[in-house]
């Protein structure tokens, strides 16, 4: 299991290189100058020039990102342009907002998707099914940020019932989450359609029927189970989905979190927090991506074997005595 | 009580799908005694499956329909029951093994678990009580009852079988199908769970219904063998009758086409041509183009059932009056 983690982990480091390898290959070409920037128009050129050597702007790019790359390695993520704060400093907070919001996305996503798709997979060529489809294929080619226009106008502007902007209460939190929720709809309710289709034609559910075992108990004690292999697959892939969902909608809704960060940071020219920001939500993919990994093991026992013992046999267990 | 356990009588079953009408069942007729094992013969195709999920109440669902007949298991019509009363009759008093032991256990639940849902389905226990009977079922199948704990996947082919029958037995069901129960197995598995089984049969008083391929393991293993070709039962008897005396022409070209040790393997008797198309069936003999003693009026009737010896029916128009000579 240890050796399995590791070896995941390991996959950061061309994660790492290869994301801030883009950044700063961006940056280069890139008009205009970070320094100016920082000290604005009023700034005569000699402080400018200094405020350059003092970021080190004027190394050769390849310097500069083996000096960032070397800080990354500490946890030294640079400084904001714009605050002088330490760039981690600053995203963690920001990272929680955004990690609550992705998480209910995700819930909200997962739950209505995979009712939906169970829903479906039991009614299959009926009207019901034909009209999940209609619904959640609406809700996944309608781009997230009209969605959310269209839930500000209802629910803020014309109900009062939440607020439109701001993570001042935790009604703020509700039509951010939702929003980013339902585009994933369709995918979990596809996804849980056909695999509960395929499981509930398996041989083992004739088997359970051939117990005298009732329709329900088939779909929720045997199917389900098995069919919610592919679907929490899945769930690593949507997260990621989310999170750039999310950082959209993050500025829609004003919520200071990572996404709203980065789009402000990039609009500033602020690298250090676009770089930072790009590299930490990387790495927390990574790790969510693993643990989702690790936790399949707790559904499908098969899966034990290979990820444990990191692909080699499990030990032989006592012969049947015959 | 009568002593009959089974009465399967005039059953047609059709699978129904968007492009054809499968005649998979076409009027079969047999009884089975209590504590007697039915040999179920017959090529690929000839409806064996769907008349063991007939009885089951397991046809595909939309799909599989009873056209007509009845099913009377001691007495009571299956086929009238609701699907609450078929549940309760589906693992208590019917079982069924199925062809593909390798897929016929849920791969997520241990196989403790799997053998105890059927226990707690048909009796009043505890969990707890479930296991232990599971434990014992895997004792009884040759399997170390320890060993309730492990997933279907840890178990090897023929230990899968094992299970999937300590599952079929654990209520001590008064009839058994098995459905060709070794056919996915290797050679010497095959031989053992034989064994196995008919230890079990013998010592419960089963009845059983044992769906194969393979002559050998009816002559081992049965009392009265049917043997079904394009969803009819064209020859059904005792073995001696069957096999001493087989009647039907079909049942005569099997024999020839089992290979064996005192024949030259050479003289091998494949059947020529093909099983007749289940969704295209001639209005005649559906045998007629294989069957190498046909009269020129077999292409005038479908045969009809003819009992040519007390208990040894036949559906061939030789031992009918309208029969006008072979040409043998
Ligand atoms: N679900 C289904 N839909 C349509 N046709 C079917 C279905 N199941 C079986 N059939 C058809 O019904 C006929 C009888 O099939 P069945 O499975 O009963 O044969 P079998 O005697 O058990 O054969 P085997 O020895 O290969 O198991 C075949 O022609 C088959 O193609
Ligand atoms: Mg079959």
């Amino acid at each position: 299991m240890l050796r399995y983690i590791v070896k995941r982990l390991l996959l950061l480091i061309p994660i790492i290189l290869g994301v801030s390898a883009i950044i700063f290959i961006l940056k280069t070409f890139t008009p205009g100058d970070p320094a100016r920037q920082i000290l604005g128009n009023d700034a005569t050129q000699e402080q400018v020039d200094a405020k350059r050597e003092e970021l080190g702007l004027n190394d050769p790019v390849i310097v500069q990102y083996v000096r960032y790359i070397g800080g990354v390695v500490r946890g030294d993520f640079g400084e904001s342009y714009r605050t002088g704060e330490p760039v981690l400093s600053e995203i963690v907070p920001r990272l929680a907002t955004s990690a609550k919001i992705t998480l209910g996305a995700v819930a909200i996503g997962a739950v209505l998707g995979i009712l939906l798709g169970i829903l479906s997979a039991l009614k299959k060529y009926t009207w019901v099914d034909s009209l999940v489809l209609v619904i959640s294929m609406f809700f996944q080619s309608v781009p997230e940020f009209v969605v959310a226009l269209v839930l500000i106008m209802i629910f803020s502007v014309k109900l009062h019932l939440l607020p439109a902007t701001g993570i001042e209460t935790v009604k703020g939190y509700i039509l951010p989450m939702v929003c980013v929720g339902l585009s994933s709809v369709a995918s979990y309710t596809r996804i849980t359609r056909s695999s509960m289709l395929e499981v509930l034609s398996e041989d083992y559910i004739r088997t359970a029927r051939a117990k005298g075992q009732t329709e329900g108990n088939i779909t929720y004690h045997h199917a389900l189970r098995n069919a919610m292999i592919p679907v929490a697959q899945s769930i690593g892939t949507n997260l990621g989905n989310a999170i750039g969902g999310g950082m959209v909608l993050e500025t829609v809704f004003g919520v200071p979190g990572v996404g709203k960060y980065i789009v402000d940071s990039i609009t500033q020219r602020n690298y250090p927090s676009v770089l930072g920001g790009a590299l930490i939500i990387a790495i927390v993919l990574t790790i969510i991506n693993l643990v989702v990994d690790i936790s399949f093991v707790l559904i499908d026992p098969r899966l034990k074997t290979t990820i444990i013992s990191g692909g080699s046999k499990a030990p032989k267990k006592a012969k049947a005595a015959a | 009580m009568s002593e009959n356990i089974l009465e399967v009588k005039d059953l047609v079953i059709h699978y129904e799908t968007d492009e054809e009408v499968v005649e998979a069942v076409n009027d079969i007729t047999f009884t089975l005694k209590k504590g007697q094992v039915m040999g179920l013969v017959g090529e690929t195709g000839a409806g064996k499956t769907t008349t063991a999920l007939g009885i089951m109440g397991l046809l595909p669902s939309k799909v599989g329909h009873v056209i007509q007949g009845s099913i009377k298991l001691e007495g009571e019509d299956l086929l009238r029951k609701s699907p609450r009363e078929m549940r309760d009759v589906r693992g208590k008093r019917i079982s069924m093994i199925f062809q593909d032991p390798m897929t016929a256990l849920n791969p997520v639940k241990t196989v403790g678990d799997q053998i105890a849902e059927v226990v707690l389905l048909h009796n009043r226990c505890s969990k707890a009580e479930a296991l232990k009977r599971a434990q014992e079922m895997l004792a009884m199948v040759g399997i170390v009852p320890e060993r309730y704990k492990d997933y279907p996947h840890q178990f090897s082919g023929g230990m899968k079988q094992r299970i999937v029958i300590a599952i079929a037995l654990a209520c001590e069901p008064d009839l058994l199908i098995a459905d060709e129960p070794t056919t996915a197995l290797d050679v010497t598995i095959q031989a053992q769970i034989l064994d196995m089984m008919r230890k079990l049969q013998k010592d419960h008083g089963t009845s059983m219904i044992l769906i194969t391929h393979d002559l050998g393991v009816v002559a081992e293993m049965c009392e009265t063998v049917a043997v079904m070709y394009a969803g009819q039962l064209v020859e059904f008897g005792s073995l001696e009758e069957v096999f001493d005396n087989p009647k039907h022409p079909y049942t005569r070209a099997l024999y020839q086409s089992i290979p064996s040790l005192d024949k030259d393997v050479e003289r091998l008797h494949v059947i020529p041509g093909m099983v007749s198309d289940p969704s295209n069936l001639p209005p005649y003999c559906s045998f007629f183009e294989r069957c190498d003693e046909k009269c020129d009026r077999c292409r005038d009737f479908e045969p009809w059932a003819v009992e040519v010896d007390p208990g040894h029916v036949v559906r061939c128009l030789q031992y009918t009056p309208e029969w006008n000579g072979g040409e043998k």
